[in-house]
């Protein structure tokens, strides 16, 4: 199965691209003869457990589930598998939020956090490592392929997972419409909602792919 | 870009909007700062030294100028198309003098009788980073 596990919706401040229009825009590409079985909305700081796709990935045939992603004082963290005791225990909207608390946390509660573009500096995990940060000894995973990666950050990231034996992610990182699917994870499961994703993604029966554009 | 004009029948998901590859100059630049303030202070978008006593590592393009840019991306897509709304996120700073492409992609057409498309618009430099990304609604006339 094939999920795009990083997109932003209009939710975040800097996306322009609504969850109609990347319905939309997985069904051209379908039609085009690219493979994509569904995506995780991951915006910025902010988790709503009032919306619910569930109708609206039965009407599409799409699997559209939702995670976030999280400033912390080590970089961005995708979050996947979030639950209200979480979210009463950690503030996502707290910039300097400790990552190490997230991990746990998300350890503790079903959920799984680990580290988004790691090469990316400034909020790479990559570069807070290299910087002497210790610890996270729990996180076995993070993201590879990120669709709006700049040069070098892909090898860093890559770096950081071998060395670290670290199962790899793929995810657009989609701000714009066109850009959702560009890189993906490839997981050997089925997965219907949150807490088979967190399942997956504990498994590390999966790998991160790029979408051939045809 | 392209004289031909182009009615909304001509136009489908997916297509696709340039590309376009434009260089700032520093004159440009000045000219375009100077019709807001003819006779302005060197800034960080005029001078290099004024950039980098700011934090920059050289003088960049500014805001108002980039949008501009990209609008034109659209308006050059054909004669006859309106540009009805543009709405961009500046993801990092715009340098000078160094090639920049500029691409869209139609994302949606809207087929109930406004001849309304939207598309994706974006900003590159030379080593595919995106500076500026956005949206467009755009307007296309019916063929006659």
């Amino acid at each position: 199965m094939l999920l795009d596990l990083h997109t932003h919706s209009t939710a975040s401040d800097d996306s322009r691209a609504s969850i109609e229009q990347y319905i939309k825009w997985i069904h051209i590409l379908r039609k085009k003869g690219n493979e994509i079985d569904g995506f995780v909305v991951t915006d910025h700081r902010q988790f709503d457990h009032d919306v619910n796709y569930e109708s609206v990935s039965k009407e599409n045939g799409i699997t559209i589930l939702k995670g976030a992603e999280l400033d912390t004082d080590t970089g961005h963290f995708l979050v996947y598998g979030i639950t209200e005791k979480i979210t009463s225990i950690i503030n996502f909207a707290d910039v300097t939020m400790s990552a190490q608390k997230l991990v746990d946390v998300c350890d503790t509660y079903g959920a799984i956090a680990f580290p988004a573009h790691p090469g990316r500096a400034g909020i790479g995990f990559a570069h807070y490592l290299d910087n002497g940060v210790k610890g996270f000894e729990t996180v076995k995973t993070a993201e590879l392929l990120n669709g709006s990666n700049r040069p070098g950050e892909g090898e860093k990231a890559e770096e950081l997972i071998q060395s670290k034996g670290y199962n790899a992610t793929g995810g657009s990182d989609a701000h714009i419409v066109s850009a959702i699917g560009t890189c993906m994870t490839l997981f050997e499961s089925n997965i219907t909602n949150e807490t088979e994703l967190v399942t997956a993604l504990r498994s590390g029966s999966f790998e991160a792919v790029r979408m051939d554009k045809k | 870009m392209n004289n031909t004009p182009l009615y909304f029948e001509d136009v489908e998901f997916g297509d696709d909007i340039g590309p376009i590859i434009k260089e700032v100059s520093d004159q440009a630049v000045i000219d375009f700062v100077s019709i807001r303030e003819p006779e302005s202070e060197p800034s960080r978008f005029t001078s290099k030294e004024v950039a980098q006593s700011q934090g920059l590592p050289e003088a960049i393009v500014p805001g108002a100028m980039n949008i501009a840019l990209m609008s034109q991306l659209l308006t050059g897509w054909s004669d006859n198309v309106s540009l009805l709304k543009l709405d961009v996120v500046f993801r990092k700073t715009v340098p000078h003098n160094t090639p920049l492409k500029f691409s869209g992609i139609i994302t949606d057409k809207d087929e109930s009788g406004s001849n309304n498309l939207e598309c994706d618009i974006t900003m590159e430099n030379e080593e595919g980073v995106k500076l500026v990304i956005g949206n467009a609604l755009i307007h296309l006339p019916n063929r006659p």
